[in-house]
């Protein structure tokens, strides 16, 4: 072990079930740099950070932290050694003043006899104070933290994690919420005057010129593996995204030739205050179009503000050039638009049985004068069970005691049997083997062979590449890049994904 | 680990049981009350129980259709007490002809389920904090409308469903409880508004997401078991010959047990009707039971309400 090794790991492993989501990582971190981690979603960078956090225990593998052996079981224990991490989900409690949030389950305690304690709230605040003029915050720490807008109390989040003595502080995507201005401080401040304390900090970010701004060196992420560490002076962005890309879709699957019609659904400038802004597109019948980003970019929430399940502010959907009014997902289903739910749990009724989940959007014709037409409803089940290949004993099975595959299956089928002109997907291979996803491709080719319009969003590069005619990528709330034909390139797409411009 | 796995067997059987549960639990029920009490295995007793179980069951019914939707009505034993309140006295006091004083508890008992719906689908308050602000609004009115005080010399259709008998045997209440049975089970199982409960209550955002009307449908469903509740009402004043706005009062928790008791999630998605027919005679054996073996009527409430709890938790044991 050198000697300048704050951190060192060994040969970590890390698997879920149906996924080895770290694959012998090797990784180190010196005492009081900045060390970036980057990689494509679900490439194991936050799976990483979770171990040494303490929210995830390892399967094998050695870490030395300081020259030992380390594993943390619980968050507390990583804390009391000295490694924190400030969350991208926050888990601040709004109902309490920032220095409660800051000092929560650490409180200072005055003591006036062995029965009574009380705690020292007089303290507590100064202590904040004293932290907020360390890093120069212009914070309130008696103001609640829901009265604080969403950035500063990302800047809250982490001054939790380093309330307490930090050697080693982790940062998951903490710009993502953040304004320029915030950023400003988070890097001046915060990160800046942490390394003058040589505290080493490992950040995650999906914006490359991010880790080029503060780090000294960058570590790549691809499927769970560790590619490449650089010092970042000797590095450059093409060299990043080509080693965060490169993985190939299953060569088990040839997408075929269809024919592409005129533009049928259009979405123009839709905003929703916060998630997405001025977002533009346009499908043919007979296309795939990829929707590309890096988690957090809004692909998920452009699609369900297009359905009405998220209220937009402004913006105007056409269909075959005439604009519609979507409220809610009835009236997108009656525009003849289905949204297959990037989280299975979002689309399946569990204790129905396939044929009544298949059934659900189209309730008005197996249900005839609110009676139900039992040959119809059987028919339905039986067609796509068939059709599909749905691994079931039967259609009155519940759809709970499916697997992952077969679940999405009954989930796409609703919609295929809803009769809808436009599909949009959104992961729709997430969580489901390899046999299963090339099923899952063959279904899409046959709702184009059918002339449907298909939006697909997907996390894995290959299958954006591989499946998608055209493809937009999004990047914080926006839609920065359109790529067609031979520019729908894992490079390019990764290049706009993490904030670059052409 | 040896353990785990034995956890594991055990919830299985559990659930290998489940449907058949009330049945065995009816069945144990039975022979154990046949052995310890003589008068419990007669005809006439029998017949009793089921009459017994009728204003409980009918309600139950309905109760069963919100619990599978994913709600609860607490103001059900209000409603009761309210609906058949309005029937006696538009009877009575108003004049009307019996049968129209019948359709206005009817549309009474109807209107408070909607009401209920209404408010918790508009506004996203609680299903149970609305059932407790009816619970006592709509007894309140019961009191006004009455003056606290009994009405009697109800007209013949008023205690038709309550007190006569078909073919001079089997009582009228038994007959109005399998119409209704048979109502609530064709709704869950073959119309629109059943599925739908089924939907809202396994997965409210997958119903909403395929197009279902979830705030209209709670409404339709609330209302469908208020319709339910003053059918119970129209048994109830016939069974004791008058009116009063303190009839039903923990009727609620009646209801509720004998849904759970017969199966259905009370987090909703899952149940059925048989079940809880099955509960609810299962509650009306009990309480006849332990009359006939003299238990005090306080001990009596004391034992509901322990059967309650141990059914909720054994229920979410097994889901668990």
């Amino acid at each position: 072990m050198e000697e300048d090794r704050l951190l060192e790991v060994r040969n970590l492993n890390k698997s879920f079930p149906g996924v080895q989501a770290l694959d012998n990582v090797d990784f180190d971190l010196k005492q009081g740099e900045v060390h970036a981690l980057v990689g494509e979603n679900g490439a194991g960078k936050s799976t990483f950070l979770k171990i040494l956090s303490g929210n995830l225990a390892f399967d094998s593998g050695e870490i030395y932290y300081q020259g030992e052996n380390y594993e943390a079981n619980t968050t507390q224990v990583a804390r009391e050694k000295g490694i924190s991490m400030a969350y991208q989900e926050l888990s601040l409690v709004p109902s309490l003043t920032v220095a409660e949030n800051i000092f929560l389950g650490d409180y200072e305690y005055k003591t006036q006899n062995k029965l009574i304690t009380f705690i020292d709230w007089k303290y507590t605040r100064e202590r904040a104070q004293k932290l907020m003029d360390l890093y120069n915050l212009d914070i309130n720490v008696t103001k609640k933290v829901e009265e604080l807008g969403v950035g500063q109390q990302q800047l809250v989040e982490i001054m939790r994690a380093v309330a307490k003595d930090v050697n080693i502080l982790m940062l998951d995507e903490p710009t993502s919420a953040l304004s320029q201005e915030e950023i400003d401080i988070l890097f001046n401040n915060i990160i800046s005057e942490m390394k003058k304390e040589g505290t080493s900090i490992i950040y995650i970010s999906h914006r490359l010129e991010e880790a080029f701004q503060i780090s000294d060196r960058v570590t790549v992420f691809r499927d769970g593996e560790q590619i490449k560490t650089m010092d970042i002076v000797e590095t450059d962005r093409d060299e990043i995204v080509s080693l965060m890309v490169g993985r190939e879709i299953d060569d088990r699957y040839i997408k075929p030739k269809g024919t592409i019609e005129k533009t049928y659904l259009e979405v123009e400038g839709l905003t929703a205050e916060g998630l997405i802004e001025n977002c533009s597109l346009k499908v043919k019948k007979g296309e795939i179009v990829g929707l590309s980003g890096l988690m957090g970019a809004g692909r998920t929430e452009l699609a369900k503000t297009m359905i009405g399940l998220l209220e937009k502010d402004s913006g105007v959907i056409k269909i075959d050039g005439k604009k519609i009014n979507i409220q809610n997902p009835n009236d997108a289903l009656n525009a003849g638009i289905a949204y297959l739910a990037e989280d299975r749990s979002e689309s399946l009724v569990y204790p129905l049985t396939v044929s009544q989940n298949i059934t659900l959007a189209n309730l008005k014709y197996i249900f005839e004068h609110g009676i139900l037409h039992k040959s119809r409803e059987r028919a339905a089940g039986e067609k796509y069970v068939e059709e599909l290949d749905i691994d079931t004993p039967n259609i009155k099975q519940k759809v709970k005691y499916l697997s992952g595959g077969n679940q999405q299956k009954v989930a796409l089928a609703r919609w295929i049997y809803s009769d809808v002109d436009v599909f949009i997907l959104d992961e729709p291979t997430r969580g489901i083997d390899v046999g299963a996803k090339i099923e899952v491709y063959h279904l899409i080719d046959e709702l184009l062979a059918n002339n449907k319009a298909v939006l697909l969003i997907s996390s894995e590069l290959p299958e954006i590449v591989s499946l998608s005619d055209r493809v937009y990528v999004m990047h914080s709330g926006q839609i920065v890049a359109e790529y067609e034909g031979e520019q729908i390139t894992q490079e390019n797409i990764m290049h706009s994904a993490t904030g670059g411009t052409n | 680990m040896n353990n785990t796995r034995q956890n594991g067997g055990l919830i299985k059987r559990f659930q290998r049981v489940t449907n058949l549960g009330p049945l065995i639990a009816l069945i144990i029920l039975v022979v154990f009350l046949s052995i310890f009490c003589e008068s419990f295995l007669t005809v006439n007793n029998i017949f009793n129980v089921i009459q017994q179980s009728s204003v409980n069951l009918i309600i139950a019914l309905g109760m069963t259709v919100v619990i599978i939707s994913g709600g609860i009505d607490l103001s059900v034993g209000s409603n009761m007490a309210l609906s058949g309140s309005i029937m006696a006295l538009v009877a009575t006091q108003v004049g009307l002809p019996p049968f129209l004083a019948l359709l206005a508890g009817m549309a009474a008992g109807t209107a408070v389920g909607a009401f209920n719906g209404f408010v918790i689908s508009r506004t996203g308050i609680p299903d149970f904090i609305m059932g407790l602000g009816m619970l006592s609004a709509a007894r309140g009115l019961a009191l006004v409308l009455t003056g606290g005080l009994p009405i009697s010399g109800l007209p013949p259709t008023l205690v038709f469903a309550g007190s006569t008998t078909a073919f001079g045997v089997i009582p009228m209440s038994v007959i109005v409880s399998i119409i209704m049975v048979s109502i609530a089970w064709f709704v869950l199982n073959y119309s629109h508004l059943g599925r739908c409960a089924y939907a809202i209550g396994g997965n409210k955002d997958a119903a909403r997401a395929s197009g279902i009307d979830v705030a209209n449908s709670k409404v339709k469903i609330y209302a469908l078991l208020g319709f339910f509740v003053s059918i119970a009402a129209w048994v109830q004043i016939g069974r004791i010959y008058s009116a009063n706005a303190n009839m039903g009062s923990g009727q609620e928790l009646q209801a509720i047990a004998a849904v759970i008791i017969g199966g259905t999630n009370l987090f909703g998605g899952e149940g059925n009707i048989i079940g809880t027919v099955f509960g609810a005679i299962i509650m009306g054996t009990i309480s006849n039971g332990l009359n006939l073996l003299n238990v005090s009527s306080f001990w009596q409430e004391f034992f509901i309400g322990s059967i309650i709890i141990v059914v909720v938790v054994i229920d979410q044991l097994r889901r668990s």
